[in-house]
């Protein structure tokens, strides 16, 4: 089978032609790094995606804070963990990087935080 | 009047890193304007990844990204003001700022310009039909979704495919929405290819190449819009248009460059970017006037933008020792198949990075820079798209001689 992938990894979105049977590749062109045959490795295994989204956050500066999955997961969870946040609150002060959720869908997928909140009224930076 | 070495208007990308590289020549005397409650800019709204792989080598959230600049420009107590407007600057970089203190005048050897740039909106594409609430500029929405806590709708159609716009589709979705289709006028995307993939074709959402919206309607609250292919003209090809039931319509049909200060200060501006003219080192024709970031040319990527501010930087650095004279005036000519360059000028023999962007999408052309007489550099390109900025760097040695320069494309 023949297809044509765009790499999503960076922006350079290299388009990869590849040949390959069932999840064997036979025959890859056009990836211009490394991490584009790993990208393709695993579209036709099992595609990978970053989760990102936002939780409640009570008593911060801001009433939501960005989130990430620590690692890429599993495409097909992208949508049951964003319903999944949309149930998570956390309280302020939250840091870059602290653990909001874990082993969400007992699927080893943990929530870290991407943005500094501050707890409101507090005169710290 | 509070006198400074150098003001910076605006805190957000291009602010920030021109901030921190000030800092790291030894410039001291630096003040940071910022008329929003936080710094970062944009960068705090874009919570999706994929920020930091050049400038950082990892992949980052925006929010992760502004910290890293944040955080220097706490540890080194570079100053800023946050709730601040620039409400005048002259050609004498007098700057008026308004904020809760009231008036504020300063006087600055260096301005640089930092302001960002703005959405498009239903008006300046003047889509017609009925005025109805659930329209929204896609980095409106964004500020709505990701920092305000408040879901803009349900069933939702975006006009433009615009790289916010389709970071919104996606977003949309995994908050529960239903996003109907994407809809391009052009018959080619205007954001990231890896965009497109992992925002739309990961859920299923169309994107209609060659689409518009040509009506409006609702009472109220948006009701449906109505949507038609374009031809190869531009016009509405007869019997394609129909009708889409929606509450929502996402606009990210272009960003425009704010330049209402510059102007106002005399800086001449460039009709294709929006952008200051510039030369090799950002600055406009105000002397000791600076550009960088989007309000000089719009970026798809925000690590160019951090990179273009440290490199108007060393020009900032030399005008203020002096040392920054001007040495030729060369006008870089723009030839077939782009849209434009920066810098528009070159003044003194130095290595200097210009940016393009194409005209069209296009496979395996070449970049031409040449002088009157003969080719001076030429650069493969494997594909172009206008979505994406090319940059290219010409060493001094290769326009030591020139006396004229031209780009294009071939």
């Amino acid at each position: 089978m023949e297809r044509e992938f765009i790499c999503i990894i960076c922006p350079n979105s290299c388009r990869i032609k590849v040949e390959y049977e069932g999840t064997n590749i036979k025959n890859i062109k056009g990836d211009e790094c490394p991490k584009g045959k790993d990208y393709v490795k695993n579209e036709i295994t099992n595609p990978l995606r970053v989760f990102t989204g936002s939780v409640l956050v009570e008593n911060g500066d801001f009433s939501l804070i960005s989130v990430k999955t620590l690692s890429p997961i599993p495409k097909k969870y992208l949508k049951k963990v964003g319903e999944i946040t949309r149930r998570i609150k956390v309280d302020a002060p939250v840091e870059i990087g602290q653990v909001v959720a874990f082993n969400l869908l007992n699927e080893n997928i943990d929530l870290v935080v991407t943005r500094k909140i501050k707890k409101k009224n507090s005169l710290s930076s | 009047m509070q006198e400074r070495e150098v003001i910076i208007i605006g805190g957000g990308a291009a602010g920030l890193a021109a901030a921190v590289a000030c800092q790291q020549k030894r410039i001291e005397d630096i003040l940071i304007i910022e008329r929003g409650d936080y710094l970062g800019g944009i960068l705090q709204q874009c919570i999706h990844d994929g920020f930091g792989l050049e400038k950082f080598h990892t992949s980052l959230a925006g929010p992760e990204y502004a910290q890293r600049y944040v955080d220097q420009v706490v540890d080194k107590k570079i100053p800023f003001l946050l709730n601040s407007m620039v409400v005048s600057l002259t050609s004498q970089k007098e700057v008026i700022v308004i904020n809760y203190r009231g008036l504020q005048h300063y006087r600055a050897k260096v301005i640089i310009l930092a302001m960002g740039c703005r959405e498009r909106t239903r008006g300046a594409i003047s889509i017609p039909g009925a005025r109805p609430s659930g329209i929204y500029t896609a980095g409106v929405a964004q500020e709505l979704i990701n920092l305000k806590n408040y879901m803009v709708g349900e069933k939702i159609v975006v006009l433009g495919s615009g790289d916010i716009g389709l970071i919104m589709a996606r977003r949309l979705t995994l908050e529960g929405a239903e996003v109907i289709t994407v809809a391009e006028k052009l018959p080619y995307s205007s954001g990231l290819p890896r965009n497109i993939n992992q925002c739309l074709y990961d859920f299923d959402i169309p994107l209609l190449l060659s689409h518009t919206v040509v009506d409006i309607e609702g009472n109220g609250r948006l009701s449906g819009v109505t949507i038609a292919q374009l031809g190869k003209r531009g016009g509405i090809i007869p019997g394609s248009k129909r009708k889409i039931a929606c509450d929502t319509l996402l606009l990210s049909v272009g960003l425009i460059p704010e330049n209402e200060l510059s102007r106002e200060a005399g800086v001449v501006l460039d009709n294709i970017t929006g952008g200051p003219q510039v030369d090799e080192r950002g600055q406009t024709n105000v002397a000791g006037i600076f550009a960088c970031g989007n309000v000089l040319q719009v970026h798809d990527i925000v690590d160019n933008v951090s990179l273009e501010a440290e490199y108007i930087v060393e020009g900032v650095a030399e005008y203020l020792e002096g040392k920054l004279t001007k040495e030729r005036e060369i006008k870089v000519e723009l030839g077939d198949g782009l849209r434009y360059v920066v810098p528009q000028t070159l003044c003194r023999l130095k290595d200097t990075i210009f940016s393009f962007r194409v005209n069209h999408p296009g496979e395996k052309k070449i970049l031409v820079f040449e002088d009157s007489k003969k080719v001076i550099k030429k650069k493969f390109l494997r594909r172009v798209n206008p979505a994406e900025m090319v940059r290219v760097k010409l060493s001094s040695s290769e326009i030591e001689e020139v006396k004229t320069l031209k780009v294009k494309l071939v």
